[in-house]
């Protein structure tokens, strides 16, 4: 989709007018239409989902038998830290700002957002942030000279990240590069609660928003809470690295813990920032397809601001092995399992929004139901974890590593692509082949838990994190070829989703206005929508207008 | 934005400031990891950015008109009608007990199986043992580590503190666990009296039998595990029997689950749920 | 959507009356995210009080810039008086509170550079000489910074001003920029507690 046009710019800007491809890609530049900066964060960020899984195909080949030798041990440090830096930033945080900026304004009634330049700017910061991020595999300056990605982990553990230790110009990469993307996503962030505060259409009270505007709010004040310690972070360890500061210098009493503690004020809330607009997601999707109100709209709410509020004081679970004070692992401990609560309510209303319900099972709510599941089992492993004790005996195995991707992937990725076989039809005006869907639903199901269920294990039985190869006979062998069999399920999966996409976009069957029969402000409008987004700006009554339409003898606003 | 007409609406208007405003930053900063002149050239791209920026919203923003298409979205109406949940539906109906013991009657069976397990206790004390003190101070050995060490003479002999504490021990844990049979007692419809009476207290005397050994093995010798077991029983089948004579209080349970739950459905006031379980 | 333009007229009219203007929610949200950042570089400059391992100690050469402070905080005095006149439409006022605020803030950064050009050349601090050296430069640095950018923005209206563009329609946009001034402020405050005050 719009991936390739995003790589052309330079020869868009300039601008020549006459060819009618590039005054089309010249529109795409210029443009400062929440749906079509949307619509390239999503693309751009499928297109860095196809890296980073590459990447991780990589890693699972390496891994499939013991003493393989697929790619050299300083490359695989390359791969891990890219996969995980590009799978968070440049995967997840643009796909989900794409959502919100293509749906937040479409569901509050709004034209565009309230600073709709700002928006570009984000945008384009991200991309070029991302750009600067892959150019260091050309200009890295590594060790030995030669061009080198970023090889010290996604979360840049000092004091390896010192000059001393790491040399060249890699990590320096890392730093501006991902601070370029932060500040993106802090512009974006502001503006989508600017414009949720300000631009709501008349009769939507904040009370009334759909769930996933809620979510959209939360997530964008966590971004601005907790985007700036790693940016500062990142400030401080580029002074470390040009100025000769000493911040996460040990050797002149600057502390590595440190580093640690503010990556993780970041890198905890960051995990809920990526999952909760998957909660939306499920918010706006679980109900439509069980044909019932959502259960609990207040209380999904609270439960959202609360995760939200808990979330940022639980970090230092990450650093149990550190050795804090039992004071400080006693807190963290108890504020983790805190995070249980909210997260419960949650699936309960979500359960019971499906009870009773005459449930549809399409592809969107197919995978709504499995990330139910897996989210929930993703959480439970989480409790585990916040047991310090249990902790200090598995921390750096792989059964973190399966801990966290059945978050990102079985909660995070599973609900993207239930909201992209969900929107699709909106964005587009076609509808994604079922049949097709189901191939991506069940394959990706199958290897999915092929890859994740199994590395439970091997992390039982100890095998470290990150780690470049393994001995055969330790009881490790048939699990990671089963976890590499997995992860080439998943990408026969994913495959079926792009083959989808490029046959919907091509000969699809017309969606029409509203194919799913749901009752939020974006399905009130044409497929695609027009640049205004609604002829006349909506007057709602409830939280579900277009229910109040389609049943005049029944509806929402009675109730509320 | 406001609009003039019917037909047109105001739009903010394209622009490619903010583009390259963030290649300049970029730029800007990949100068750091490559050279200065890069930089260099990055700054003069985003000062230019900055400035056509400022230029378009200042000192209004500049916006664009554009046609609206007249082609109205029409919501259709739905055929079908609504349809409602009927409460009490059979099939989603939860397995929970509908009647409950109230906790007082816990609290009562405990009080009086904890009062007849230390009448026995200490007749043990004094049929084995000459003296009533000494089953009271072997309990509060459990949580006194230096007792477990005395002699016979020591345990026989009268100790307030011991004293104090093994009665603290008693009343809370003969509280607990009477409490326990109020609520667990309703879960055991068809033999009640058996479970409180025999099963529940061999399988606690069996748990500690097997771990006190273990745990502390000096205090495990001084055990008479057959009065043990008797006390145990006593206590079981009169805090039991106690809780059992209590007249039980309907939960909300017999309510069905969605006015439970204030679940949009109708309900019908005149239904009889009662039989739904 | 539902109902007909011209009945909604008069309560869209009231809705949108009743949300919040945009611009000052912007700013709020600006200076929400800039003071977690603020926020990580006192917490670095407090986690690092005292654990330098060579000198020069803070007590040695640091003597709290009083002036300087008054100058700050009282310039976010002028620019309320600059921004009311400029509600009420006296370009005149507006023009002399907005050029003194220029002025006390230009002081704030000329007595900044003169305390840095002493510790740099008399005393030897830089910013790799030891913690002290590191979180000082930053945190104050930081600080400045964002006066700097403030400063620019004040300049630049004070431009328009002179060239006589300035006119009562931009109130709201001087308001803003003047609440981004006040957070500046807000921050010397916090960094000289934790500099000069806890930090000495």
């Amino acid at each position: 989709m719009a991936g390739s046009i995003e790589q052309r710019i330079p020869l868009g800007a300039e601008g020549a007018v006459s060819l009618p491809l590039l005054d089309r890609i010249h529109q795409w530049v210029v443009t400062v239409d929440h749906k079509r900066l949307g619509l390239m964060y999503i693309a751009g960020g499928l297109v860095f989902f196809i890296v980073a899984g590459l990447q991780a195909m990589t890693i699972r080949l390496q891994l499939a038998i013991p003493n393989a030798g697929i790619v050299p041990p300083d490359m695989f440090n390359r791969l891990m830290t890219m996969h995980g830096t590009t799978m968070v930033f440049l995967v997840g945080m643009p796909i989900l700002t794409g959502f919100f900026n293509y749906l937040v304004p479409l569901m509050i009634g709004a034209r565009d957002l309230a600073f709709p330049r700002l928006n570009a700017f984000g945008f384009w910061l991200w991309l070029f942030g991302a750009l600067l991020l892959y150019f260091s595999y050309i200009g890295g300056n590594g060790l030995y000279g030669a061009g080198s990605a970023p090889d010290v982990g996604w979360f840049a553990y000092a004091p390896l990240t010192e000059r001393a230790f790491s040399r060249g110009n890699s990590t320096d990469y890392w730093i501006l590069s991902i601070f370029l993307t932060s500040v993106g996503s802090t512009a974006t962030a502001l503006n989508l609660i600017t414009t949720t505060f300000t631009m709501r259409c008349e009769g939507m009270t904040l009370r009334k928003m759909p769930v996933l505007v809620w979510m959209s709010l939360v997530v964008s004040f966590m971004i601005l809470i907790v985007l700036p310690p790693l940016s500062a972070a990142q400030v401080m360890l580029l002074l470390d690295r040009f100025v000769g500061a000493h911040f996460f210098d040990t050797q002149a009493g600057g502390s590595a813990v440190l580093w640690q503690h503010f990556f993780w004020i970041f890198g905890h809330p960051e995990v809920y920032i990526l999952v909760i607009p998957a909660f939306g997601f499920a918010s706006e999707i679980i109900p439509v397809f069980s044909r019932k109100v959502i259960f609990g709209y207040e209380v999904m709410v609270a439960a959202t601001v609360a995760i939200g509020f808990i979330s940022m004081s639980v970090w230092a679970h990450h650093m149990f092995a550190v050795g804090m004070t039992p004071a400080g692992n006693a807190f963290f401990a108890t504020s983790t399992m805190l995070v249980g609560v909210p997260t419960g309510i949650k699936i309960f209303n979500w359960i019971g929004t499906m009870w009773g319900g005459k449930i549809r099972f399409k592809v969107p709510m197919l995978f709504s139901v499995a990330f139910l599941l897996q989210f929930l089992i993703a959480g439970l492993t989480g409790i585990m974890l916040a047991v310090a004790p249990f902790d200090w005996q598995l921390t750096d195995t792989y059964f973190v590593v399966a801990h966290f991707h059945y978050v990102l992937v079985g909660a995070i990725i599973f609900m993207i692509f239930a909201a992209v076989y969900y929107w699709f039809p909106k964005a587009t005006g076609k509808m994604l082949n079922e049949h097709l869907g189901k191939w991506h639903f069940w394959l990706f199901f199958i290897g999915f838990h092929l890859t994740f269920d199994t590395m439970h294990f091997a992390g039982l039985h100890g095998m470290p994190r990150r780690i470049y190869t393994y001995q055969p006979g330790r009881g490790l062998d048939t699990l990671n070829l089963i976890e590499t069999f997995g992860a080439l399920v998943q990408a026969a999966a994913v495959l079926c989703l792009f083959v989808n996409v490029v046959r919907s976009l091509r000969s699809g069957e017309e969606a029409g206005n509203d194919p799913w029969d749901a009752w939020t402000l974006e399905w009130a409008t044409t497929s695609p929508p027009p640049a205004y987004n609604f002829v006349e700006q909506p007057v709602v009554r409830s939280r579900r207008p277009l229910w109040d339409l389609k049943h005049p003898d029944d509806p929402d606003s009675k109730y509320e | 934005m406001v609009e003039n007409s019917q037909n047109e609406v105001r739009l903010p208007a394209p622009s490619a400031a903010p583009m390259l405003f963030a290649l300049g930053i970029t730029l800007a900063f990949a100068g750091v990891v490559t050279s200065v002149s890069v930089s260099i050239v990055g700054i003069v791209i985003a000062i230019a950015g900055a400035v056509s920026w400022f230029s378009e919203v200042l000192p209004t923003e500049h916006e664009e008109m554009v046609t609206v298409t007249p082609e109205s979205v029409v919501v259709v109406q739905a055929k079908l009608p609504v349809a409602y949940l009927e409460v009490g539906e059979q099939l989603n109906r939860a397995v929970l007990p509908l009647e409950i013991f109230p906790y007082t009657a816990g609290i009562k069976g405990g009080i009086a199986g904890g009062v007849v397990m230390a009448v026995l206790a200490v007749v043990q004390g004094i049929i084995f043992h000459g003296s009533p003190w000494y089953t009271i101070n072997i309990l509060a050995a459990t949580a006194m580590p230096s007792l477990a060490q005395a002699t016979t003479a020591t345990l026989s002999a009268f100790n307030p503190e011991t004293l104090a504490i093994a009665l603290l021990i008693h009343a809370t844990a003969s509280l607990l666990v009477g409490l326990l049979y109020g609520v667990m007692l309703p879960m055991f419809p068809r033999y009640p009296a058996f479970f409180a009476a025999i099963v529940a207290p061999l399988l606690w005397t069996g748990l500690l039998w097997a771990t006190l050994d273990v745990i502390n093995p000096v205090l495990d010798l001084r055990i008479e595990w057959r009065w043990f077991i008797l006390c145990q029983i006593a206590f079981g089948a009169v805090a039991g029997y106690v809780v059992d004579r209590t007249e039980k209080v309907r939960t909300l349970q017999h309510l069905p689950f969605a006015v439970r739950t204030g679940i949009e459905a109708r309900y019908r006031a005149n239904d009889d749920q009662k039989g739904d379980a | 959507m539902a109902a007909a333009p011209a009945v909604a007229n008069q309560s869209q009219i009231e809705w949108k009356g009743s949300l919040p203007e945009k611009g000052r929610v912007g700013i709020l949200l600006l200076i929400l995210t800039e003071s977690s950042f603020f926020a990580i570089f006192v917490v670095a400059y407090l986690f690092y009080i005292g654990k330098s391992l060579n000198g020069p100690y803070p007590k040695d050469v640091l003597s709290p810039p009083i002036i300087n402070t008054i100058c700050l905080l009282s310039s976010s005095i002028t620019i309320v008086f600059a921004v009311r006149a400029l509600r009420v439409g006296s370009i005149g006022t507006f023009t002399l509170w907005w050029l003194v605020t220029l002025a006390l803030g230009l002081e704030f950064m000329i007595g900044t550079g003169l305390e840095w050009q002493e510790l740099i050349y008399h005393d030897g601090l830089t910013i790799s000489t030891n913690l002290f050296g590191t979180t000082f430069f930053s945190l104050v640095g930081l600080h400045a910074l964002h006066v700097t950018i403030g400063l620019i923005l004040i300049l630049f209206v004070s431009i328009l001003t002179l060239l006589g563009y300035m006119d009562r329609r931009y109130a709201e946009r001087t308001e803003i920029l003047s609440w981004y001034w006040h957070f500046v402020d807000a921050v010397w405050v916090v960094v000289f507690t934790t500099v000069y005050v806890i930090g000495r």
